[in-house]
């Protein structure tokens, strides 16, 4: 008996500590400013324009003619998808794609795809499935001093822990170039990870591993912002589904674990209890009897 | 055991209250290794970064269902060792085994539906690996419900064992079907996982070190530890029985 409240005790001492704990990593973490809609969540881009409506998320870097938009387009098949969302949101009336890819991440799998609209427009889309619509995260630049393209690639060889394969892949497709053309430069370390970066002249490649896809941003002209641009354009792929801050998710879990625990050990006690009760009872009524 | 032998049956039932030395020593480790796999979890394992603190709940989710895993596995063997040798020690713990499963499933499915909520968007949707969780649920609650409605104890026993021999497949269809099931957005931790999987992650070096002890300790301490108490309780509900019987006939 002694045995089983020790055990009470102990799992109410540790569901106050795993409180504690919970408690302290959100103060230090503080609030992450996120764009919500119904069907996603959006990083709200510091230091960009944030043109967002109910149901998109849209943010605008005047300097660098960048945009990016995350939005359901009302068609199923990825291509269609980001046809309607670029014609729409842009008003771009879309060729074939130069470049495109099927790639699985982790919730789900997801079509990059890139558009030269223009001279001085690109666009490159990701698109996953969602039921009979799609989400379409998209970056579109009209930049004239530079033509940047944001790619997803899945990973050749996963034992790599560079991007170097798929930066090459991402030059010679949309580049005409071969990566021996470049050179390598220090790598970059942004809040997404360590970028390896390859430069070359009026051309700048950089490229992150993330699970076992690569990130490859392109940067052909001499605008030299490509570093934030796909900062932030992977930071919107990374965050766009996630309930921003789901700690107090985590502390329901445990609490309906602890819960189902407790209820277990609790009725084990009970009904441990109640044997005793009954044998005393039993014990009394015998020395009654002799 | 010249004391014990002079007792009466009831002197001797309140004897035998106190577990033995290796379940207290058992009980005791088992608490401080849920301490530990929990601190592994919530405090030396990353923040996914795309899934942010509620990915912590996997060191409980996952396991869970691996400790039910054991749990029914128990009673499946509980079962066909009271069906073949007729001794009831093994229906005891066939019945601790579902008792304890049963715990640990809840867990998995109350665990797995707060996680949907701020990955899937949604607290339950019908996906294949979900919908035989929550049926794997029942048809251990409808065990106990089933063991409780059958008065003969003979008849009750050799019916149970099969019935927790059967209920087993549920348990493998769960563990299975999202191999074999494309349409399914629950995402696997060994092997790819299905192309509309949503809300996996990698299983990176600091989720192996949170999550290896974290299985271990569900597969085998923390239900072998409860079911033997649950096992004991049996014992001492039973002998509490046979004696209220003998009293009422003297």
């Amino acid at each position: 008996m002694r045995m089983i409240k020790a055990i009470a005790s102990a799992g109410l001492l540790v569901f106050a500590l795993t409180a504690g704990l919970l408690r302290a990593q959100d103060g230090e973490r503080g609030s992450r400013p996120y764009f919500q809609s119904r069907a996603f969540n959006a990083p709200i881009l510091a230091g960009w324009d944030d043109q967002s409506g109910d149901d998109f998320a849209q943010f605008h870097l005047a300097e660098a003619q960048a945009t990016i938009r995350t939005a359901i387009a009302p068609a199923a098949e990825a291509l269609d998808a980001a046809g309607a969302e670029l014609s729409a949101a842009f008003g771009f009336d879309l060729g074939a794609p130069v470049f495109q890819e099927k790639v699985n991440l982790a919730d789900g799998t997801w079509r990059a795809l890139v558009y030269d609209i223009d001279a001085e427009t690109t666009a490159s889309v990701m698109a996953r499935q969602d039921g009979l619509q799609s989400i379409v995260i998209s970056f579109v630049e009209r930049d004239a001093a530079a033509r940047t393209v944001m790619l997803t690639i899945a990973q050749a060889d996963d034992s790599l822990a560079d991007a170097t394969p798929e930066i090459a892949i991402a030059l010679e497709s949309l580049a005409g170039l071969s990566l021996s053309e470049l050179q390598r430069a220090d790598s970059q370390t942004l809040p997404s990870g360590e970028w390896t970066v390859y430069a070359g002249e009026s051309v700048m490649a950089m490229g992150v591993i993330f699970g076992n896809d690569a990130y490859v941003a392109l940067q052909m002209g001499d605008a030299g912002d490509l570093a934030a641009l796909a900062e932030a354009y992977n930071r919107t792929l990374l965050g766009f589904f996630i309930t921003p801050d789901n700690s107090q998710y985590l502390a329901l879990g445990l609490a309906a674990a602890f819960v189902i625990l407790a209820a277990l050990i609790g009725s084990l006690y009970w009904r441990e209890r109640n044997v005793q009760k009954d044998l005393a009872l039993l014990r009394e009524l015998a020395r009654e009897d002799e | 055991m010249g004391e014990t032998e002079a007792m009466s049956p009831i002197e001797l039932a309140l004897e035998t209250s106190k577990p033995p030395r290796l379940l207290r020593l058992l009980t005791l480790v088992t608490v401080l290794g849920f301490g530990g796999t929990l601190f592994l979890g919530l405090g030396v394992a990353g923040t996914d970064i795309q899934q942010g603190e509620i990915q912590r709940i996997f060191y409980i989710h996952m396991p869970s269902f691996f400790g039910a895993f054991t749990a029914f596995g128990l009673t499946v063997a509980g079962g066909a060792l009271y069906l073949a040798r007729g001794s009831e020690k093994w229906d005891r713990i066939a019945l601790a085994g579902v008792e304890v499963g049963l715990a640990f499933s809840l867990i998995n499915l109350l665990t797995g539906s707060i996680w949907a909520r701020p990955i899937w968007n949604t607290w339950w949707t019908w996906d294949p690996r979900l919908t035989s969780a929550a049926v794997m649920c029942l048809t251990y609650a409808a065990y106990l419900m089933l063991r409780a409605g059958i008065d003969d104890r003979g008849r009750r026993r050799a019916f149970m064992s099969v019935y927790g021999i059967l209920a087993f497949v549920t348990v493998l269809i769960t563990l299975f079907i999202i191999r074999v099931v494309p349409e399914t957005i629950h995402p696997v931790i060994v092997g790819a996982s299905p192309q509309n999987a949503q809300g996996g992650f990698e299983a990176t070096s600091g989720v192996v070190t949170a999550l290896i002890p974290s299985l271990i300790f569900w597969l085998t301490l923390l239900p072998i530890t409860l079911m033997w108490h649950r096992v004991r309780l049996e014992e001492r509900l039973e002998a509490l029985d046979r004696l209220k019987m003998r009293a009422l006939s003297e």
